[in-house]
């Protein structure tokens, strides 16, 4: 079925099949942000009713200023901003802080956009090492605060660390790790594009200085669509205001802020996050059910002998790496389909969002799930494990 | 200007949306149970209700 006369399919990936995708999960639409597509959908629409000071954050219809209040509130941070997507958040943050030489600590578990962001402002990265079961942790951060003072004669200029990281979806002592940061007065950036809409997030019970959100990962909004969140005594510096004048005009921009390029997010996305605001506050107050759904999938895909769980265990997100190379990539050997045989045993039962042809290392996420869903994707597993000949433990 | 005919196709789109989340949940077997059977018969009810008031306000 086609969009219309428009050369674009109708996509019905969730409305036909159970969705494992370790990016898409979260992002996906609340019935209250699909019916606020249907009516704010065209480009500049919350520009309607846009008066003096002229800023995003300051319209009243629809709510977008009481929103910004309450997204600061709710992450336990002095103000908040929108962005479009997470990776604009790292820039902004990085522009106001890194010059070109500068040195900038990042988590080796780190998407790259990170690394990207600090790029752009021509800063140099140095890297936080994992641990051997893939964890950031505050002593291997104190150490490489000490290795950069030695090697610039001076402190990083930023600490990026992700509180999931999007490799294992393992969990990092952010808590410690901003607190060894602080003692050097290095301002912490959180990185809560898993986290953030999805389990519980404060900034203050935590220590960082800012906190980076994905709408379209983790808060059921569409793309490009993200927050950042800065303390107070950090608000003032990350989103300074223009000072800007044209030399021949005159022409100066009000308050408009320089580290987004003024207005950041307009239309379809913001009203996503707005509309679906009220259902992510409220889901990661459950999270608890999304891991015991998540534990029903992960515990069916560990009894299939051969299949190793590369997360951290027991697992503290729905996110998690799996290496099955001892089992269905063993099926895969033979098989006429060859590793192309799981994706497509697993499409005709209606699971998609597996790399098609994977059977070594891959990942899953069981966010948003039912119950049933849960049980139905574990079953599933375990006979295509059976029909192959797989053991069962 | 028909403010009813806009309503109309803004709460049949609304409550078509409903299914559609209810599509999403029971997938991929959509083997519903009685409440969810229940949401559907509202918002069906409330569709034919607003293709009635379309039929009314613009034909």
């Amino acid at each position: 079925m086609k969009c219309g006369a428009c050369n674009v399919d109708a996509r019905m990936r969730d409305e036909t099949a159970i969705n494992l995708d370790p990016i898409q999960v979260g992002g996906r639409l609340t019935p209250e942000a699909m019916k606020a597509m249907i009516s704010w959908g065209d480009g500049y629409s919350v520009c309607d009713a846009c008066k003096k000071p002229f800023r995003l954050d300051y319209i009243e219809q629809p709510p977008l200023k009481d929103f910004h209040v309450d997204m600061a509130e709710w992450l336990g941070m002095g103000q908040a901003r929108t962005v479009p997507g997470a990776r604009r958040g790292f820039q902004q943050v990085a522009g106001t802080y890194v010059e070109k030489g500068d040195p900038v600590l990042i988590g080796a578990l780190a998407h790259y956009t990170s690394y990207l962001s600090v790029e752009i402002q021509q800063g140099i990265v140095r890297e936080i090492p994992k641990t051997a079961d893939n964890h950031i942790t505050a002593e291997a951060a104190a150490e490489r605060i000490e290795d950069v003072i030695t090697e610039f004669g001076r402190p990083p200029k930023l600490l990026y660390i992700d509180h999931v990281d999007y490799q294992y979806g393992n969990m990092h002592d952010v808590k410690g790790i901003a607190k060894v940061a602080h003692q050097y007065d290095i301002p912490v950036l959180y990185n809560g594009v898993y986290t953030v809409g999805i389990m519980p997030v404060n900034g203050k019970d935590l220590g960082v200085d800012f906190i980076i959100g994905s709408g379209h990962k983790s808060m059921a909004a569409p793309a490009p669509s993200g927050i950042l969140a800065a303390t107070e005594e950090r608000a003032d510096e990350v989103f300074r205001t223009t000072q800007m004048e044209g030399d021949l005009t005159g022409r100066r921009f009000g308050i408009k802020e320089v580290g987004i390029l003024g207005c950041s997010l307009m239309g379809a996305p913001i009203v996503g996050l707005l509309a679906s605001f009220p259902t992510v506050k409220e889901r990661v107050k459950h999270f608890d059910e999304e891991l015991a759904n998540s534990k029903i999938v992960i515990d069916a895909l560990a009894s299939i002998e051969g299949t190793k769980i590369l997360s951290e265990m027991p697992r503290q997100h729905t996110l998690t790496r799996l290496d099955t190379t001892g089992s269905f990539d063993v099926v895969a050997q033979t098989h006429k389909k060859r590793g192309f045989f799981l994706s497509s045993a697993l499409s005709k039962k209606g699971i998609t969002g597996i790399i098609p042809g994977a059977t070594k290392v891959w990942k899953i996420n069981t966010y948003g799930m039912t119950r049933k869903q849960a049980e139905y994707v574990a079953d599933t597993y375990l006979e295509i494990a059976e029909t192959n000949g797989l053991t069962i433990q | 200007m028909s403010q009813r005919a806009a309503d109309a196709v803004f709460q049949g789109l609304f409550s078509l949306t409903d299914i559609r989340s209810i599509l999403r949940i029971t997938a991929p077997t959509h083997e519903l149970d009685e409440e969810q059977k229940k949401k559907v018969e509202k918002a069906l009810a409330s569709v034919e209700k607003q293709i009635a008031i379309l039929r009314g306000e613009l034909l």
